[in-house]
C-alpha cells in the first residue's frame, strides 16, 4: 500500500531530485541521494502591542550528497533550475572525489513501505490569505491588552505550505507535502523596577487543531505572577518541571542517544544502551506516524520506513537513534531517524514526536506535597551532550512554600548532572502539555542542589 | 542588474510604498568537515536572490526571490506591496523611516588569498593537519575541526537613491576535541572567525588552537565540580566578550528598546555600570568578524560609545528605530541573506580597557573564582537576567589561582552585574568572532575585553568550595 506521502506526489519535483541523483551517479558517485525542497510562508510580526509588517516568502532549491568509497560530498543550491539541478549533482561528486574515503560507509538504504498518515497537508491552510494571519495577531494583542492594558506585546504568527521530495540511486522516491501553522506572544509587564514577562504559544498542521484563541491572554496572565522576583538561598531541594521545562530536558537527553555522537564517543549515554538511566516512572514513547503530528513522517529523511519506538522504557534506554550509517557501522538494523534541515541541511540524527507516559495525580498534588521547593516552567536543562553535566539558570519559575507558588524567582540555578536528575524523578504528572503528536506532562525531582543569590 | 533593481523599486513606489529598498546577493562557499582522523565531508553551495521590502500605510511589506530575475523582482515589489496593505489596518504604532543621503558606493573587502584560489585537496590537507595535532593528545577520544569559506557579492538600494556594492570574502574555522578517561567525558571547543580569505587558516598556529583546546579538554577530566553559590569572581577575555555581547549588547540594541524589551529602555543618560565601565561596539575596527564598510541599509558603519564610564549615552540602530526614537542612524541594521529584512544587530562589542593589572585584580578579589573560557551565553533583555557558560574556573584563595573546576554556567542580572564591577583589566583581547543569533537570522560578530572583576555572581555548580 502506497503512503500518503507518495500518493500525493508532485512529479516535478521528485523528477528534479532523480535528475541530480542521476548527475551525480554520472559523474562517477557510487550511491547518491537528493532532497529537493519548496516552500511557501507568511509571516506576521508584532512588536510594541501593534502589528509590524507581513513577509512572503518562497523558497526552494536542492540538496545532493554523492558518497566515492565512502567520503562524502555535499552540494546545494537555491534554484530547481534543471541545468543547476544537474551541475549540484556533479558537483557533489566531485566533492566526493576530494573527501577521504570512508570504510564505515557500506551502503544507502534501499526502499521500504510506512502505513499512511493522515493530516499532514491541510487544503485550509494552504489557502489562507495573509489577512487571515494579520487577524490572528490582531485578536491575540485586544485579548492580551484586556488582560493588562499596561502590557506590550511582541510575537507573531505565520503559515506554511512546502513539499519535499527525496531520491536515491538505491531507487527511494518519496515526495512529502505538509503545511503549518503557528501564532506566538509574548508580554512585557512594567511595574516601577519590577518586570514581568512570559510567553505562549500555539502550533499545529491543520487549521482543525490550531487555537490561537486564548494565547495571548495566557502569556498576559502569566506575565503578571512573574512581576516581584526574588533571589533564593543556596541549598538542596525538591523540584517540580512543568512541561516546557521537561520537554527541553528530555528532549536533550533522547539527543544524546544519537548513536553517531556515540560511536564517536562524545555522548555522555556511551555504554548506557540497554540499562537504566532514570528512574522507573520515565517512560517515553516516539510515535512518528500520529495524524497531523508536528514531526509526525512515514520515512526519515533518507526514506527508510519510520517505526513506533519506547525510548525509554520504565527509565531503560532501549535503543539509540541510528540512521543508515551508524547502524552499517554497529551492524544493528536501522530504526530510521535519520532527520535533514531542509535542502540546506546536511543529514544528521533525531527523533519524531515524543510522548512521556502519564503519573497518575495532577500536577497541583505533585507541588501540594512538597514543604519547600522550586517550580520551574522554564530553565535551559539540557545536559552538556559529553559530561552530561547540568549548570542552568531558571529562566522562569516559583518558588513554593508549604505546598503553595509563593513568589517568582531570579538568578535561581540548577547545579547537576543528567543521571543524578533523571534518577531523582518521583513523580510524573496526569495532566500535561500538547502539541499535535507530543504530550509532555510535569515531573517532581528531589534533592537537587540549586543555586542562588540570597 | 542595476536597471533591473531599480525597476524594482519604482514598481514598489508607483503601487504605493513611500520608502522601498532591495538586498540582492549572490555567494558560494565550500565547507570541510575532518573527525577522527578523515576528511570525509566536503561541501559545496551556491547562493543567488533578492529581497525587496516596503513601507505602506505605516506596515512594512517584504517579499524575496531566489531567481532576480527582472520579472521577478517587480512581482517582489508588488508582493512586498500587497502584503503592507494586508498588515496595515492592523497596525497601532505605524512605521516609519529617518532619512538619510543616498551612498553610492562600492566596496571590496580585503583578502590575502582569496580562498578559490587554493585548491580544494590543499584546503583539506591544512585542516586535516589541524585535527591531527588535536587528536595528538592523550586522552582525547573524538576531535573534529570544521571549515567554512565564502565568496560573494551583494547590493543595497532603496528609494532615497542609495546603491551600493559590496564584494568580499569570510572564513571561519572550529575544533572541538573530546577527552574521557574511561570514568568521566569532558569535551572543549575553540572558533576563530573573520572577514577575509584563507590566510585565517595559514596564519593559525595549530598547537596555540588545537593543541591547546586538546589540552584543556585533558586538564578538564581531572578537575573538580564547580562549586554552587554566589561568589566574587574575575572573568577572562572570552567571558567579558560574552558578558557584554549577551548580557548588554542585546539590550542596547534599539528594536529592544522602543518596544519595552530593553532593560535599558528610558535610561539615556543614567547610571548603568560602574564608572570604570565604558562599552563600545565598533564595526570599524581592521580585520573582526563583525566588521563591515556599510550596515544592510546602505548607512556608513561608525564605533559606538553605548556606556561611557559607566553612563549609557547610545543605543545602536536601524532606519527604522532612528526615526522612531528620533535619533540618528549609526548603520547597525543587518539581514543573514536575501530572504531576510535588516534588523538591529551589533558588531564587534568590547568593554574598552581599564587600567588594572591582573595579579592586582587576584589580590583585590581575595577569595573567590577566575572564570575562564566560554562558548555561549543567551539573555531575556526585558528582564535583563542573562546566562554565560564557562569553560572552566579556578579557586581564587588569598589571590592566589589554587583547584581548578569544570565546566559550569553563571547567571545574575545585567544593571546589578555591571554596577558590581570591581576592576577593569588593561589586556582587551576579541577572541569570540562567530555567529549571533537573533530572530532566526545569524550575524557574524566578534566581542571581547580585558580581564574583569566583578562581585557577587551566582555560579550554577553542584559542589562547595
Amino acid at each position: 500500500m502506497k503512503s500518503e506521502e507518495e500518493i500525493v506526489s508532485s512529479p516535478t519535483i521528485l523528477e528534479l531530485a532523480q535528475h541530480a541523483v542521476a548527475a551525480a551517479m554520472q559523474a562517477g558517485a557510487d550511491f547518491a541521494d537528493a532532497y529537493c525542497g519548496a516552500v511557501r510562508h507568511a509571516d506576521v510580526a508584532v512588536d510594541n502591542s501593534s502589528v509590524l509588517d507581513c513577509h512572503i516568502v518562497r523558497d526552494y532549491g536542492i540538496g545532493v550528497r554523492a558518497f566515492v568509497k565512502g567520503g562524502m560530498g555535499l552540494c546545494t543550491v537555491q534554484s530547481l533550475e534543471p541545468d543547476e539541478v544537474a551541475r549540484c549533482g556533479a558537483d557533489a561528486a566531485a566533492m566526493a572525489r576530494v573527501a577521504h574515503p570512508d570504510p564505515d560507509f557500506v551502503a544507502l538504504p534501499e526502499p521500504s513501505t510506512a502505513p499512511q498518515i493522515d493530516g499532514l497537508f491541510d487544503e485550509q491552510v494552504a489557502g489562507l490569505p495573509a489577512e487571515a494571519v494579520v487577524q490572528w495577531c490582531k485578536e491575540a494583542i485586544a485579548e492580551a491588552l484586556e488582560v493588562e492594558p499596561e502590557a506590550r506585546i511582541s510575537g507573531g504568527a505565520g503559515f506554511s505550505v512546502g513539499e519535499g521530495a527525496i531520491a536515491s540511486s538505491t531507487g527511494i522516491a518519496l515526495t512529502r507535502p505538509g503545511t503549518n501553522v503557528e501564532l506566538s506572544v509574548e508580554a512585557i509587564i512594567q511595574r516601577g523596577d519590577e518586570v514581568g514577562f512570559y510567553f505562549d504559544y500555539d502550533v499545529a498542521r491543520r487549521m482543525s487543531e490550531f487555537a490561537p484563541a486564548g494565547v495571548g491572554a495566557k502569556a498576559c496572565r502569566e506575565a503578571l505572577r512573574f512581576l516581584g522576583a526574588r533571589p533564593v538561598e543556596t541549598k538542596r531541594t525538591s523540584l517540580v518541571l512543568g512541561p516546557l521545562a521537561v520537554a527541553e530536558m528530555l528532549g536533550a537527553v533522547i539527543e544524546a542517544a544519537n548513536a553517531d555522537h556515540v560511536q564517536r564517543q562524545r555522548s555522555f549515554l556511551m555504554g548506557r544502551e540497554g540499562t537504566p538511566i532514570a528512574a522507573d516512572c520515565l517512560t517515553v514513547r516516539e510515535v512518528p506516524f500520529w495524524p497531523a503530528g508536528i514531526a509526525s513522517s512515514s520515512h526519515d529523511a533518507e526514506g527508510v520506513a519510520k517505526q513506533e519506538m519506547l525510548l525509554l522504557d520504565r527509565g531503560v534506554l532501549t535503543s539509540y537513534l541510528h540512521n543508515s550509517y551508524t547502524a552499517h557501522k554497529a551492524g544493528v538494523p536501522n530504526n530510521a531517524h535519520a532527520v535533514r534541515g531542509g535542502y540546506g541541511g546536511s543529514v544528521g540524527i533525531g527523533p519524531s514526536n515524543l510522548q512521556v507516559a502519564l503519573g497518575s495525580r495532577p500536577e497541583a498534588e505533585l507541588i501540594a506535597d512538597l514543604d519547600d521547593g522550586l517550580y520551574i516552567n522554564f530553565a535551559g536543562l539540557a545536559p552538556n551532550p559529553a559530561s552530561g553535566e547540568v549548570s542552568a539558570t531558571v529562566d522562569f519559575g516559583f518558588r513554593i512554600i508549604k505546598g503553595e507558588l509563593a513568589y517568582p524567582v531570579k538568578m535561581a540555578m540548577v547545579g547537576s548532572d543528567a543521571f543524578t536528575m533523571l534518577g531523582a524523578i518521583d513523580a510524573v504528572s496526569s495532566d500535561y502539555r500538547e502539541e499535535p503528536g507530543t504530550i509532555v506532562p510535569s515531573l517532581r525531582l528531589h534533592d537537587i542542589q540549586v543555586a542562588g543569590a540570597e | 542588474m542595476r536597471e533591473v533593481i531599480e525597476e524594482a523599486l519604482a514598481a514598489a513606489r508607483r503601487a504605493g510604498a513611500m520608502f522601498a529598498d532591495l538586498r540582492y546577493s549572490e555567494g558560494a562557499g565550500t565547507t570541510v568537515l575532518v573527525q577522527d582522523g578523515r576528511a570525509d565531508k566536503i561541501g559545496a553551495g551556491r547562493a543567488r536572490g533578492a529581497g525587496v521590502r516596503v513601507l505602506v500605510d505605516g506596515a512594512w511589506g517584504f517579499a524575496p526571490t531566489n531567481n532576480p530575475t527582472r520579472d521577478e523582482l517587480q512581482r517582489c515589489a508588488e508582493d512586498a506591496v500587497r502584503m503592507a496593505r494586508a498588515a496595515a489596518p492592523a497596525v497601532t504604532d505605524p512605521g516609519m523611516v529617518a532619512e538619510v543621503e543616498p551612498v553610492q558606493a562600492r566596496v571590496v573587502g580585503e583578502m590575502a588569498t582569496d580562498p578559490r584560489g587554493v585548491p580544494l585537496g590543499e584546503r583539506v590537507k591544512r585542516l586535516h593537519a589541524l585535527e591531527r595535532v588535536a587528536a595528538s593528545r592523550d586522552g582525547i577520544v573524538n576531535s573534529v575541526v570544521q571549515y567554512a569559506d565564502a565568496v560573494g557579492r551583494s547590493i543595497v538600494a532603496n528609494s532615497f537613491g542609495t546603491y551600493l556594492e559590496s564584494e568580499g570574502a569570510r572564513c571561519q574555522v572550529g575544533v572541538r576535541v573530546t577527552a574521557s578517561d574511561g570514568a568521566e567525558r569532558q569535551s572543549t571547543g575553540k572558533g576563530r572567525a573573520s572577514r577575509g580569505g584563507f590566510e585565517l587558516i595559514e596564519r593559525l598556529d595549530p598547537e596555540a588552537f588545537a593543541g591547546a583546546t586538546a589540552d584543556r579538554a585533558v586538564a578538564l577530566l581531572s578537575a573538580q565540580q564547580a562549586p554552587a553559590g554566589k561568589f566574587n569572581v574575575i572573568i577572562d577575555p572570552l567571558i567579558c566578550g560574552l558578558l557584554v555581547h549577551e548580557a548588554f549588547g542585546h539590550n542596547s540594541e534599539a528594536d529592544a528598546v522602543w518596544t519595552g524589551n530593553s532593560i535599558l529602555a528610558g535610561k539615556l543618560g543614567q547610571p548603568v555600570a560602574a564608572d570604570g565601565v565604558t562599552i563600545v561596539d565598533d564595526p570599524t575596527l581592521p580585520g573582526l568578524n563583525g566588521s563591515f564598510e556599510y550596515d544592510h541599509e546602505g548607512v556608513p558603519a561608525r564605533r559606538h560609545v553605548i556606556v561611557d564610564r559607566g553612563v549609557l549615552v547610545g543605543y545602536l540602530h536601524s532606519l527604522e528605530t532612528a526615526a522612531r526614537m528620533g535619533m540618528e542612524p549609526n548603520g547597525a541594521a543587518r539581514a543573514q541573506g536575501h530572504q531576510d529584512v535588516p534588523i538591529v544587530r551589533m558588531s564587534n562589542t568590547a568593554i574598552e580597557p581599564g587600567d588594572c593589572g591582573f595579579d592586582e585584580m587576584l589580590a583585590q578579589v581575595g577569595d573567590g573564582l577566575y572564570l575562564s573560557g566560554g562558548a555561549w551565553g543567551y539573555v531575556y533583555t526585558a528582564a535583563g537576567q542573562f546566562t554565560c557558560n564557562v569553560e572552566q574556573a579556578f579557586r581564587i584563595e588569598r589571590g592566589e589561582l589554587t583547584t581548578r573546576y569544570r565546566n559550569v554556567c553563571i547567571s545574575g542580572m545585567t544593571l546589578e552585574t555591571l554596577g558590581n564591577v570591581i576592576a577593569v583589566g588593561r589586556d582587551v583581547k576579541f577572541e569570540l568572532g562567530g555567529t549571533c543569533g537573533k530572530e532566526g537570522q545569524a550575524a557574524p560578530v566578534d566581542s571581547g575585553g580585558p580581564h574583569v572583576a566583578i562581585a557577587g555572581v551566582v555560579v550554577g555548580g553542584q559542589g562547595e568550595l
